[in-house]
């Protein structure tokens, strides 16, 4: 009997991000003590999140994918006034820096993360709409790489880049998959490069994290000191790992250890054995979704799937390349296992996307 | 046909993707294995305080074992800031029990650091002040274990042990020299602590320090310790400027006692000056060396076959005319017709002037260099001088006769011991040496050692017995009466340096020396005597070196176990000398015609009977005149 797709997928996730809401205590109980003199403090919200993603997924997964496609405009236009309206003081709040989140009670919505959905969708609309024309680059991909130029900047104005260039990097690989042209790639690549360097003379502590990237050593308390507490949580963990809430790192060592850097603290307490399972629950995720994606005959929902997985997958492989020490520090979360309710919720209605994709066929 | 193409676009970016994937795996792969060590090892150091324990440094043991510098325990007071809640509290009664400033505790307790020790304030304290602090139970304050050096004879070889800092660290001597063997791995106390500072409740780890290396010297501490009383007594006596003794093992060049005046307690070496801590006399000091250094022009001339003791002549008018210089003799009036070995004995200036006129400059001056003068001996001290010679194009007539009788140059005493050991021990010049074996504390195993260490051999055997033959008739007959022992066989040269000052000789002040060595046909010492400007005294090597070279070779006879050899020179007595007289034997002879034979001694009887059957001293000893001999009788 064969296991179908959906199910498959849905407990992966599951498991995945229960294992990271079990991971959020063992790396938060400490910071969460000393902070707020709770030491439950994030796992019980993570695990309110876990509840509501997981209902949030299921019911996406019954209704039917395809209304997207008919609100896709209007979904579009919420998110844009919500992007403009988090910029301005008194609306949006400021947190490690960035203008990024609408702070209701306890809780905080970034409409960063809701635009990458809302993005997906209408750029999957667009791309099954104008198949004809996405060989054109004036017709095809110039209108909807205006749009895309247009989030990517309100975005970076909060500023949120790791957001900015997971939303614009996917949505441009799903216009690579249509019926566009190579050559205009190469072409987006030299320009993507050249943005970049503009990038890091407007805000030159981009170029920190780049040296900090290629040697983190040089400095260890500043520009380096989140790698290098990194790579101290990660090195020590081995083969097998310390053992579950035997983190050192955690202890003050490694700042915030439930958020970005979660995957260094799995290192630590699990050592490479639970990298690989981490990494294999991750590369399922995709993979199955791909399998969804060959399933489907709907131009739309197969944009859509793929949009979706490789949006995950492609947040997922920054942070680990940036926890490894492969690529300088970006600040993006750690799909399912990260803290954060907004992160955790977009996911989880992804997947839940997909697997509506999967069921309406 | 556009269902294909987006099919392979999907699987090229699923590719890409699986590539990534592979790459991160690939990379914790590297971190958590290749560099698990590293990294492991910079996080554990990172989590971890250590509470230090400072290790002990090596024993300090003379040639038979007996102790010269040791260690005792003391405690230190030690801050983990970040553990420390109230800082002023902790600043006001610590600074109240140490008796320091208010603002100085305060500052160890609010510093910016992992670990602070309190320095010097909190250093080597004692046991009651110790008991005042941990009574207090502050969180974050800790008293450790140190190690403390400690010199249990204080003054005695202090120039030689050196001294060590409050991090016991080797300043100087062979504290310094030998730092790298005594010193040991310290050890700590481990704890773990948050990124914080504050403690893990996780086990502490205990790192045992590991002591240094053992020193086994050469010196013999009981010589020491004679030499020691004897510079007391120069002081005493003469109150020079300083002083200095040095005594060496002519055959193998082990130091057996060194000892300087001024000196220092190394326990306290702060309270002295910096000159009196670091300057080794004994290896610094550098002077012109005066008559003893007419041991290496003997030495020369009879090598080079330039001189015959015995037949030899010289007439002394009490001077001598080189080039423009007139050179005149110590006696004024002069020595009159000598033999050289009565110019020898008598170290007649002129007849010397002689002896380096008929080696002429070249050989002389090779001489000087082949018995390692202008050269440092290589002795395993730090601080030693090379002293100054002239060089050969700059020696003339003149110069060649001064430095004939040993002036116009300038030399250190180990230098003038290494050069005598090698006039009479057949030829060797040695490297003087000092440690004997540095060996691991717990198995004893010698990790390394010294040995004799045969530089050159500079004359033959057969020059080396004339040369003990003339300095032994110096000691029976000639300037070094005074340093002679009946009984014994000792040989030596006197020696009266002058002192420059501005570049004129000074007058009345002088370096007085003795060197001399026994016994006298097959040396096992050699002691030098060095004495700076006594005072009260007529400034004669022979009237106040020899007394005190004769006391410190007394007292070896007994410490190197010396045997008594009645073959030796005997003494020719001055009327206002005690005279000693050769014992006749009597054992066997009835009890009335021994104290007939016996009649400038005092004799005691033990037993009775008319026979003697034992008496003591044994025949053929040399018993002062009036002294006591004892007879055992019997029927």
């Amino acid at each position: 009997m064969k296991i179908p797709l959906d199910k498959i997928l849905k407990t992966i996730v599951i498991i995945l991000a229960s294992f990271g809401t079990i991971m959020i205590y063992s790396a938060s109980s400490i910071w969460a003590e000393y902070k707020f003199g709770n030491e439950y403090k994030f796992f019980f919200s993570q695990v309110i999140f876990l509840a509501v993603g997981i209902a949030i997924m299921t019911i996406l997964s019954k209704i039917d994918y395809r209304i997207y496609s008919k609100h896709a405009n209007k979904i579009l236009l919420i998110c844009l006034t919500l992007l403009i309206l988090v910029l301005i003081p008194g609306i949006g709040t400021v947190r490690n820096g960035s203008r990024s989140w609408f702070g209701i009670g306890g809780l905080g919505i970034q409409p960063s993360e809701l635009s990458k959905i809302g993005l997906i969708i209408f750029t999957a609309k667009y791309l099954s709409k104008n198949e004809k024309d996405m060989r054109s680059i004036k017709l095809g991909i110039l209108p909807i790489m205006g749009i895309i130029i247009l989030f990517f900047g309100l975005i970076m104005l909060e500023p949120d880049f790791g957001t900015g260039m997971v939303i614009t990097l996917t949505l441009v690989v799903m216009i690579f998959i249509s019926e566009s042209k190579i050559s205009f790639f190469i072409g987006c690549g030299i320009v993507g490069l050249l943005g970049i360097v503009a990038l890091i003379i407007v805000a030159p502590y981009r170029m920190a994290r780049i040296i900090s990237f290629i040697n983190p050593w040089v400095d260890p308390l500043g520009s380096g000191f989140q790698i290098i507490q990194s790579l101290y949580a990660i090195g020590p963990g081995g083969l097998l790992g310390m053992g579950f809430m035997k983190s050192r790192q955690k202890y003050f060592y490694l700042p915030e250890p439930q958020t970005d850097f979660i995957f260094s603290i799995i290192s630590e307490e699990f050592g490479f054995l639970g990298v690989l399972l981490v990494s294999i629950s991750f590369f399922s995720i995709f993979y199955t979704s791909l399998k969804i994606f060959f399933k489907t005959k709907d131009l739309f929902g197969k944009y859509l799937v793929f949009g979706l997985s490789f949006g995950i997958i492609l947040q997922a492989i920054l942070n680990l390349a940036v926890v490894v020490g492969l690529v300088p520090v970006t600040g993006v979360t750690l799909p399912f296992l990260s803290y954060g309710g907004s992160s955790l919720l977009v996911s989880m209605a992804s997947i839940g996307i997909i697997l509506s994709v999967s069921k309406h066929q | 046909m556009f269902k294909n193409k987006i099919n392979t676009r999907v699987r090229f970016v699923f590719l890409i993707v699986s590539l990534i994937f592979l790459l991160v795996i690939f990379k914790v792969f590297y971190i958590e294995v290749i560099q698990y060590d590293k990294l492991s090892k910079l996080a554990s150091s990172l989590w971890s305080r250590n509470l230090p324990i400072t290790a002990d440094r090596g024993n300090i043991y003379d040639r038979n074992g007996k102790i010269i510098a040791t260690n005792i325990t003391t405690t230190s007071l030690v801050f983990i800031p970040n553990q420390i809640t109230d800082k002023e509290a902790v600043a006001r009664d610590i600074s109240k029990i140490l008796d320091v400033d208010y603002e100085d505790i305060l500052a160890h307790a609010s510093k910016k650091t992992s670990i602070e020790r309190v320095h010097p304030e909190g250093r080597q304290l004692s046991y009651e002040i110790a008991e005042k602090i941990n009574s207090l139970n502050y969180d974050g304050v800790y008293l450790v274990k140190e190690s403390k050096r400690h010199y249990p004879y204080g003054n005695v070889l202090s120039h030689t042990l050196g001294y060590v800092g409050i991090d016991n660290q080797g300043l100087s001597g062979l504290e310094l020299n030998y730092d790298k063997y005594l010193t040991g791995v310290d050890g700590a106390i481990k704890y773990f602590s948050d990124g914080k500072g504050h403690r893990l409740n996780l086990e502490e780890v205990y790192m045992a320090p590991q002591s240094g290396m053992n020193l086994t010297l050469t010196i013999d501490l009981d010589l020491q310790l004679a030499v020691e009383k004897e510079l007391d007594n120069v002081i005493d006596m003469y109150d020079p400027e300083d002083a200095l003794i040095l005594a060496m093992d002519p055959k193998t060049g082990e130091v057996l006692a060194m000892a300087n005046r001024p000196d220092f307690d190394p326990n306290h070496y702060q309270d002295y000056s910096i000159e009196t801590i670091n300057r080794n006399l004994a290896i610094w000091k550098t002077y012109e060396p005066g008559s003893t250094f007419k041991i290496v022009t003997v030495a020369a001339s009879l090598e080079e076959n330039e001189v015959n003791l015995f037949e030899d002549n010289y007439y002394d008018s009490g001077s001598i005319q080189v080039e423009n210089a007139r050179i005149k003799c110590w006696k004024k009036g002069g020595h009159g017709a000598q033999t050289f070995l009565n110019v020898v004995e008598n170290s007649c200036n002129p007849g010397f002037v002689i002896l380096g006129q008929k080696l002429g400059t070249e050989r002389l001056f090779n001489y000087v260099n082949k018995f390692g003068f202008g050269t440092k001996t290589g002795i395993d001290l730090n601080g030693e001088g090379s002293g100054i010679l002239f060089t050969l194009d700059r020696m003339g007539p003149v110069e060649t006769a001064t430095t004939a009788f040993g002036q116009g140059i300038s030399v250190t005493p180990i230098q003038q011991v290494r050069a005598v050991s090698a006039a009479v021990n057949g030829g060797e010049l040695l490297k003087p040496y000092i440690v004997k074996t540095v060996s691991e504390p717990e198995t004893n195993a010698t990790i390394t050692e010294n040995t004799k260490t045969v530089i050159s051999n500079v004359i033959s055997e057969q020059t080396s017995s004339m040369v003990r033959y003339a300095l032994e008739s110096v000691v029976a007959n000639g300037s070094g009466r005074n340093a002679y022992i009946e009984n014994y066989r000792v040989g030596g040269k006197t020696g009266t340096a002058q002192k420059v000052e501005n570049g004129v000789y000074l007058q009345g002040n002088y370096i007085v020396s003795f060197i001399g060595f026994m016994p006298a046909d097959d040396p096992e010492i050699v002691v030098y005597v060095a004495i700076n400007n006594p005072k009260g005294i007529t400034q004669y090597g022979g009237t106040v070196s020899a007394p005190i070279a004769k006391n410190v070779l007394t007292a070896a006879i007994e410490i190197l176990d010396i045997e008594p050899d009645l073959e030796g020179m005997e003494k020719e007595y001055r009327w206002y000398e005690d005279s000693y007289v050769k014992l006749p034997d009597v054992t066997g002879m009835e009890k009335k015609d021994a104290i007939k034979l016996l009649k400038d001694f005092k004799v005691e009887y033990s037993g009775s009977g008319e026979v003697v059957l034992f008496m003591s001293p044994e025949p053929g000893y040399y018993v002062k005149k009036g002294g006591t001999v004892k007879l055992m009788l019997k029927d």
